[in-house]
Parts: structure tokens; C-alpha cells; sequence
């Protein structure tokens, strides 16, 4: 093996930059499409539900993972409400560098399904945060169709 | 080893760019192709899912991301990617996994959303590229096929046009088929008369960025004789790597193809596949690589593959049906999905079921290829009545 540079302090490692100049433009597919077009005008979040394993998709999707039953036909809203499974407070950012406001991110269980989103906690002190709190979704005033439409669940 | 049956196929239509997302085009692959032997999730043992770069979708781990969408949920499945060879290597790593007698059935998936790149999917090639030797020259991957391109010209003494007719052919054969994106009634003028991409490549000589997904089921001897009274076996099986380096290949004839042949007409105890095979359906992402192909797999002597074309031969009621699906010329280039599309198109026309694209005569014995890794993987399948 040969050897070009002798490295005792980690940080002084050197690298060479390359890079794959590419961008993306995902389309949200059939279940995307519906979920964030409910989202965006009415507020709303749709699910699937598979009617012969009772499982609830959210995020909808158009089949069931486990029997494979079509779900194209399956819609149903559910509430905007649910309750924290986990969560965690994020004190530093990408660069390392401390956040002015600790962020609480969790996996919000939503009411009447299997699934949820993982989001923002807003309008609450990250120390009064519990596993089972209940919180509900706060929409932005102006939604564009995406994840973000959903600012972030507050307590109820 | 045991025998391994295929008794199942599902593909969804090629198109430019689809709504669905990768999982959703390789559900509904898979639906269809439990449906078409009415079987269900529940009756499959493990899955073997294919798709090209996880650059092309910019998702790490994508084989992981499909899982259910390919209905691998709470199954042993696995990945498979051997680049442009993938669509042909993931069923013979689902033959693997039944003929050891490990599983006693397996479904294939092999899906492709290239749509999602931008400016283009070549951007995603050019890391494909050495790092010290090529990239500062800043390639694309159409140079390769060019080069290839014009020494199988320069080494045979072709034009243009003898090429050209490939491209006119599978176009034509495409009209037939209902997932196909490029079927037309084109010329060889117009293949000429194409905008020029890399001298000696034009438009109409390759194949277009595609997205679409494709699936089997396969299965033992045993479970095959329960489901259908027409299964096609898998006679042959093979793959072989040719150098990274395209300074020590030789650019006008594909050996890794005829190596991996060798091992698949050595396993289905095929001596001429000249007279024992009666439909191929070789690797085409450009014309010319039909023709190369076609020789690789021993098919004609080097050279002589244009030949072939030009008299007819390989027409779809032709002595030899090369492409009768249209190819990835006519029907389109979903990387893994248009590997497995072959696979497809030989199941079917074995079955007598492939409807106005069914050869004439019975065919009992077909073969599909396919081409890629750095452009040095050749892999092969031979499917028989």
C-alpha cells in the first residue's frame, strides 16, 4: 500500500472533491398525489385501508403490503389528530453548531390507523414533552403541497 | 439441480414519465404477474427485486426503499444489479434460489423510473467513468457505444445503412406490442437523416430514457405442474465479466456475451444455437448492439449478423425471429425493466400467447440477452417448452 501522507491528527484528513451533477424531480405517485392534493385544499389527511388485513396506510398507499389487495378504491379520511410514539430534541444543526431553540421532532401516531408522520413538535415547551401526548396537526396558511404544508403537531 | 419454471409474467406500459412511483409501477407488475397463474402474495417463498443505479432515483439502498411495492414485505428478498445485464441477471438469481432448493418459489420484479433525473439520467453515468484516466476529459456514455460503434463498422466493412435496418425493424415490430413508447413505421432514410449524437450514433440508432417495470414467478417442478399445464423452463442460465478496461477490449466483438452463452448452451445442452433456439431477443439499447450481440452469442460468424438482417432472417416471420417484442428500440429502455421485458416477450411467444406479435410455427426453445455492468457483463437466459 502506498502512503502519500502521514495523518496523526484526524482532522487535518484531506480529500478530493468530485461530484455527480444531478437533480431530481420525484413525481408524488397515485397515493401521494391524493394525500398531499387533500392536504393542500382542504386540510385534510387521507388514508388507505386494506379490508381484508384491517391495516390502515398512512402514508396511503395503493396496495397492501401484506396481501397485496388493490386499495385504489379504498379511501378514507382520518383525523388530523394522534399522539407522540417517540421523539427526540435536536440541540445542534448539520454544521454542529447549537440551534437558538431546540427542536422537537417525533413520530406522531395518527388516530384510526397503523401509521403517521414523522414531524416538527411546535407551541410547546421541549421539556414538556411525553411519549402519549396528544397533538394535532397546524396547518401553514399558505400550502403548496408538500410535507411542509403541515407547520407541526401542537398539543391538543 | 432442480428444474425451475416460469408460470407467470406481468409488465406495465413504457412511457416517458410516469405518476406512479417506482414502487407503485413494481406493483403493479407484480399483480399482474400473480394474477396471470392465480397466484397470490401469500404463495410466494422469497423475492428477487433488479433495478440499475440508485443514482437514478438519488434514493441509497433503493432495492431496500421498493421492498413492498415489489412484495418483498416480511420475506427473504434480495437486490440485484449488474447495471443494463440486470433485467436477465435478477431472474437467473431467482432460478438460483429454487433450483438449490432453498425456496420453492420466487418473485422477480425488476423495475426503472428514469424520469427523475435531471437535466438527464447521463449525468448519473458520469461517475461510471476511471477518475484519473477519463473523467478529466469529461465523457458521457454515448462514446462508448460510438467507439464500438464505428470499429465493428471499420471491422467488417458496414455502412450506416446495413445498421439502420435494425433500428426500422424493431420499431416496426413494436406497433404490436401494448406497452410499447417508440413503435413506428420508420425508414432507413429516417434513421439517417436523425440528428447526429456522437458520430457514429444518431437518435433513431439508440433507445430513449423509459420508465416501467416487468415481473415473473417462478417456480419448482412440483408447484409448476399444480398451476399450469404450460410452463417454460428455464433450460440455461449464464453470465460472465469482459475487463473494466476499454483499452484491453476488443470494441467490435462482445466476448463476455459469448462466454456467457457458452455457459448457457453448455447447461441446456445446445450444440448449434443456430438450429436449436427459434427466437432471440438480444440486448438492443442501439442498433448495432442486436447485430454485435447476435454474433456474441454465436448466432452467425462475426460480421455476418447484418446479413441476416438484410435478407430478412430476423424478421418476426422471419427463419430466425430476432426482437419480435420491438426491442428496447421499439418498446423501451427501462434499464432492468427492459431486460426482464425479453424474458417476457420469450414466455409468452413459447405459451402461443403473445397475440399479434406471435411467431409463426411452434416455437419451442427461446433465448433473451442482456448487456451491461461498465459495459462488460454479458448475461443469458434460455427458456424452453
Amino acid at each position: 500500500m502506498g502512503i502519500t501522507e502521514k495523518i496523526n491528527d484526524l482532522r487535518d484528513i484531506k480529500s478530493w472533491h468530485g461530484e455527480m451533477p444531478v437533480q431530481y424531480l420525484y413525481t408524488y405517485g397515485i397515493a401521494g398525489e391524493k394525500l398531499f392534493r387533500a392536504i393542500k385544499d382542504e386540510k385534510k389527511f387521507l388514508a388507505t385501508k386494506c379490508p381484508d388485513c384491517n391495516f390502515v396506510y398512512l402514508p396511503p398507499r395503493i396496495y397492501c403490503q401484506e396481501c397485496f389487495t388493490n386499495l385504489e378504491n379504498s379511501w378514507r379520511e382520518v383525523e388530523n389528530k394522534g399522539e407522540v410514539h417517540s421523539f427526540t430534541i435536536v440541540y445542534l444543526d448539520i454544521e454542529n453548531k447549537p440551534l437558538d431553540v431546540p427542536e422537537v421532532i417525533a413520530l406522531i401516531r395518527i388516530k384510526g390507523t397503523n401509521g403517521g408522520f414523522i414531524h416538527k413538535l411546535g407551541e410547546i415547551n421541549p421539556e414538556k414533552v411525553n411519549i402519549g401526548l396528544e397533538v394535532k396537526a397546524v396547518f401553514k396558511e399558505k400550502r403548496e403541497g408538500n410535507i411542509l404544508d403541515i407547520q407541526y403537531f401542537k398539543p391538543v | 439441480m432442480r428444474k425451475v419454471a416460469v408460470v407467470g409474467a406481468g409488465l406495465t406500459k413504457f412511457v416517458r414519465r410516469s405518476l406512479e412511483t417506482g414502487k407503485e409501477l413494481s406493483y403493479e407488475a407484480s399483480k399482474m404477474a400473480l394474477d396471470s397463474c392465480g397466484l397470490t402474495l401469500k404463495d410466494i417463498d422469497c423475492v428477487v427485486f433488479g433495478s440499475a443505479p440508485d443514482a437514478f432515483d438519488g434514493m441509497h439502498m433503493k432495492g431496500e426503499y421498493m421492498l413492498d411495492g415489489s412484495g418483498g414485505f416480511r420475506k427473504p428478498y434480495m437486490r440485484s444489479y449488474v447495471g443494463g445485464g440486470t433485467g436477465v441477471f435478477t431472474p437467473i438469481q431467482g432460478w438460483y434460489h429454487i433450483a438449490s432448493g432453498l425456496f420453492d418459489s420466487c418473485l422477480v420484479v425488476c423495475e426503472e423510473k428514469m424520469s427523475t433525473l435531471r437535466p438527464h439520467p447521463q449525468g448519473a453515468f458520469l461517475t461510471i467513468f476511471d477518475h484519473t484516466l477519463e473523467r478529466p476529459l469529461e465523457p458521457n456514455l454515448l462514446w462508448i457505444f460510438a467507439l464500438e460503434m464505428n470499429r465493428y463498422m471499420h471491422e467488417h466493412g458496414l455502412s450506416k445503412k446495413d445498421i439502420a435496418l435494425v433500428s426500422v425493424k424493431n420499431k416496426k415490430n413494436a406497433l404490436d406490442h401494448p406497452c410499447a413508447l417508440l413503435a413506428q413505421e420508420i425508414t432507413v432514410e429516417d434513421v439517417l437523416n436523425s440528428e447526429v449524437l456522437a458520430w457514429p450514433v444518431q437518435r433513431l440508432d439508440v433507445s430513449p430514457i423509459t420508465d416501467g417495470a416487468g415481473a415473473l414467478v417462478l417456480v419448482s417442478e412440483e408447484k409448476a405442474k399444480q398451476i399450469t399445464d404450460k410452463p417454460v423452463w428455464i433450460e440455461g442460465v449464464g453470465w460472465n465479466l469482459e475487463t473494466s478496461y476499454w483499452t484491453n477490449r476488443d470494441l467490435y466483438y462482445p466476448k463476455q456475451v459469448e462466454y456467457a452463452a457458452r455457459m448457457a448452451y453448455e447447461m441446456a445442452g445446445i450444440k448449434d444455437p443456430r438450429k436449436e433456439i427459434n427466437i432471440v431477443e438480444p440486448y438492443d439499447p442501439f442498433d448495432y448492439k442486436e447485430l454485435h450481440h447476435l454474433e456474441g452469442l454465436l448466432f452467425c460468424k462475426k460480421g455476418e449478423a447484418p446479413k441476416l438482417t438484410r435478407e430478412g432472417v430476423t424478421k418476426r416471420d422471419g427463419d430466425l425471429p430476432v426482437c419480435p417484442s420491438g426491442g428496447l428500440l421499439g418498446v423501451g429502455n427501462p434499464i432492468a425493466a427492459a431486460g426482464l421485458m425479453k424474458i417476457c416477450e420469450i414466455f409468452w411467444q413459447l405459451r402461443g400467447e403473445a397475440g399479434a406479435r406471435q411467431v409463426p410455427g411452434t416455437p419451442k426453445r427461446g433465448l433473451a440477452q442482456a448487456w451491461g455492468d461498465l459495459m462488460q457483463v454479458g448475461t443469458v437466459i434460455i427458456l424452453g417448452r
